[in-house]
């Protein structure tokens, strides 16, 4: 992880509440706190991803996919919980399919995800039929809007997602062989790591969290979009990289990618109530993602000639 | 003939017989005899193209023979992937080292091999970072292998270190041969030393070890035999302590036949090598 994220985060903190009235009351960080779950969840998987030297830009379209799915799903009165296994399963399959164009097949994973991409939002139109679907199930819709111990379930959700990826991430044995096969994929055969598998599991995972994803934002806006979602695997990619992940593999953790996600959500917000144009914080987040890249590379060219 | 079997081993560990493999038109190995003891260093050496790799995928397990058989200790065996030979004890140093750059060290030594937490923990897949890191730490103590910090990445270790890590994974798990392919090919000087005194250190515990190099003092300085090949076939077996690097290329070039290189070398001569580290 980033100590420097840290440090932003916390002067952004400083500065916000010092400048913006409302940043630090309830209502803005419970605001905070649901509005960065969804993109959360999907930046976590896409750091699985990233870790083995790979990239899934399909999650956003899958995110949209699967919320179109359980809209139509509830809006056909089919129990929520059946619903969203049928969702959660669907984008597993997806994933799959995904892993082993890329593993099997070994197709770049940004033209398999790529193509996944078009696939998934050309159908979220098609079964969305171009239009908003509604559905009437509160008790679905209620869960994105309630809360557990004063928090909003979104956020349970993504601090859930984010405490098993990490444990599994860090302290597992599959959880290394990604770091492993990021770091070099011939080594990691020749150790005798399952990569096929591995890869498999990986997107799996990121697609799997695109689902869960998508099942919220849909809960959330008590409605399926067949827009939504479009360009969050920007935004999930962007998050990782933040937060340490690089796109040659090997490095990034989900800590990490949890404060990325955190730095974006509050530069946002607290740019937002000073009454910033919201384009302003885009085009911040663009030029930390490019220093903080910058810094990277210097550091590792330090490594380099150390040698 | 010049057949120096190493006194400490009465039999060897593995022995490879009459061993032939084509591929296509190519004979890229034919009768080929090879023999590995306990507690000896055995140099293969050859020009380019003369079977030193097919032999040792073969003996690794990578590629299966056409014909000819493999034993390990008396007994045959047959090696249908890597994961066998493994499973025998056999382990093999690539070339390109196969180490994880961005993995710390214990991890490395421990790749695909790792140690489980006990109990629970270890049946959902946790491994134990404490017991590699410590075991990690005796190993290399063992071998003198010095790289500070156990925790860093394997990428910020020197080329030397980074080879002798690559070489102690090896003979971490190669409890009956080790298998050496070029380990010094991207080395300075003092980093090949290191590296050749740890594969006499492991031969020294009675490790068997196959050294292949093109680095003709190397080979001298650290070899007990020096299996030479030349078109596919064993051309002979030279002892470094009486033979000559000219001896060796000539057989290795088909200059010279195998009765003309059995005459002991000059007693001005030097056994080939003890390069000093720089």
């Amino acid at each position: 992880m980033r100590f420097g994220l840290v440090g932003i985060i916390a002067v952004l903190v400083i500065v916000f509440s010092a400048t913006a009235s409302g940043f630090l009351t309830l209502q803005n960080l419970d605001n905070n706190a649901r509005q960065m779950a969804v993109v959360g969840i999907l930046a976590v998987g896409e750091t699985f991803v990233i870790i083995t030297a790979g990239i899934d830009l399909s999650v956003g379209s899958l995110l949209g996919f699967g919320g179109i799915i359980i809209a139509l799903g509830l809006a056909h009165n089919l129990p929520a919980g059946l619903a969203v296994v049928i969702v959660l399963a669907v984008s597993v399959v997806i994933g799959l399919v995904n892993g082993a164009l890329i593993s099997s097949a070994a197709l770049p994973p940004f033209i398999v995800t790529l193509g996944m991409l078009g696939i998934l939002r050309g159908l979220t139109q098609i079964f969305g039929n171009g239009q908003q679907v509604g559905y009437d199930a509160a008790s679905f819709s209620n869960f994105a809007s309630n809360t557990t111990l004063g928090i909003p379930n979104l956020f349970w959700i993504l601090v859930l997602v984010c405490a098993a990826s990490a444990v599994f991430l860090h302290l597992t044995r599959r959880g290394r062989y990604m770091y492993a096969i990021g770091s070099n994929v011939e080594s990691a055969r020749r150790a005798g790591i399952n990569v096929n598998a591995t890869l498999l599991t990986v997107y799996a995972i990121s697609a799997l969290l695109a689902g869960i994803a998508g099942v919220l934002l849909t809960a959330r806006q008590a409605q399926g979009d067949p827009n939504a979602g479009t360009g969050y695997e920007l935004d999930a990619i962007a998050a990782a990289v933040l937060g340490g992940a690089s796109l040659f593999g090997a490095r990034g953790s989900i800590i990490g990618t949890f404060l990325g996600v955190l730095l974006v959500q509050i530069m946002t917000n607290g740019l937002n109530l000073l009454n910033f144009d919201p384009q302003v914080a885009r085009m911040l987040e663009g030029a930390l993602l490019i220093l903080f890249v910058y810094i990277d590379h210097l550091r590792k060219l330090r490594v380099a000639a150390a040698w | 003939m010049v057949s120096a079997a190493p006194a400490q081993a009465l039999a060897p560990i593995l022995r490879a017989r009459a061993i032939s493999k084509r591929f296509g038109n190519v004979i890229a190995l034919q009768d080929v005899d090879f023999e590995a003891y306990a507690g000896d260093i055995v140099a293969l050496i050859g020009d380019n193209g003369a079977g030193k790799s097919t032999l040792i995928k073969i003996i690794s397990g990578a590629i299966l023979p056409d014909s000819g058989t493999l034993a390990m200790r008396g007994s045959p065996v047959y090696f249908h992937n890597p994961r066998d030979a493994r499973d025998a004890g056999i382990e093999t140093a690539y070339q390109d080292l196969a180490l994880a750059p961005d993995l710390d060290i214990p991890a490395n030594l421990f790749l695909a091999r790792e140690i489980v937490r006990p109990g629970l923990l270890g049946r959902l897949d946790f491994f134990d970072r404490r017991a590699m890191r410590e075991r990690a730490e005796e190993h290399l103590r063992d071998f003198g292998i010095k790289v500070g910090s156990m925790e860093q990445r394997v990428d910020t270790l020197s080329g030397g270190q980074r080879q002798s890590i690559a070489v102690a994974r090896t003979v971490f798990w190669g409890s009956a041969l080790i298998i050496m392919d070029e380990p010094t090919a991207a080395l300075g000087v003092a980093q090949s030393a290191l590296v050749l005194d740890l594969m006499r250190k492991v031969r020294d515990a009675g490790t068997a070890v196959v050294f292949i190099s093109h680095n003709l003092p190397q080979v001298f300085e650290a070899a007990d035999r020096i299996a030479v090949m030349r078109h596919g076939r064993r051309v002979g077996t030279l002892d470094p302590r009486t033979a000559t690097m000219d001896q060796a290329v000539s057989l290795m070039t088909g200059a010279t036949t195998l009765e003309s290189v059995s005459q002991p070398r000059s007693s001005q001569q030097n056994r080939g090598g003890n390069i000093p580290p720089s």
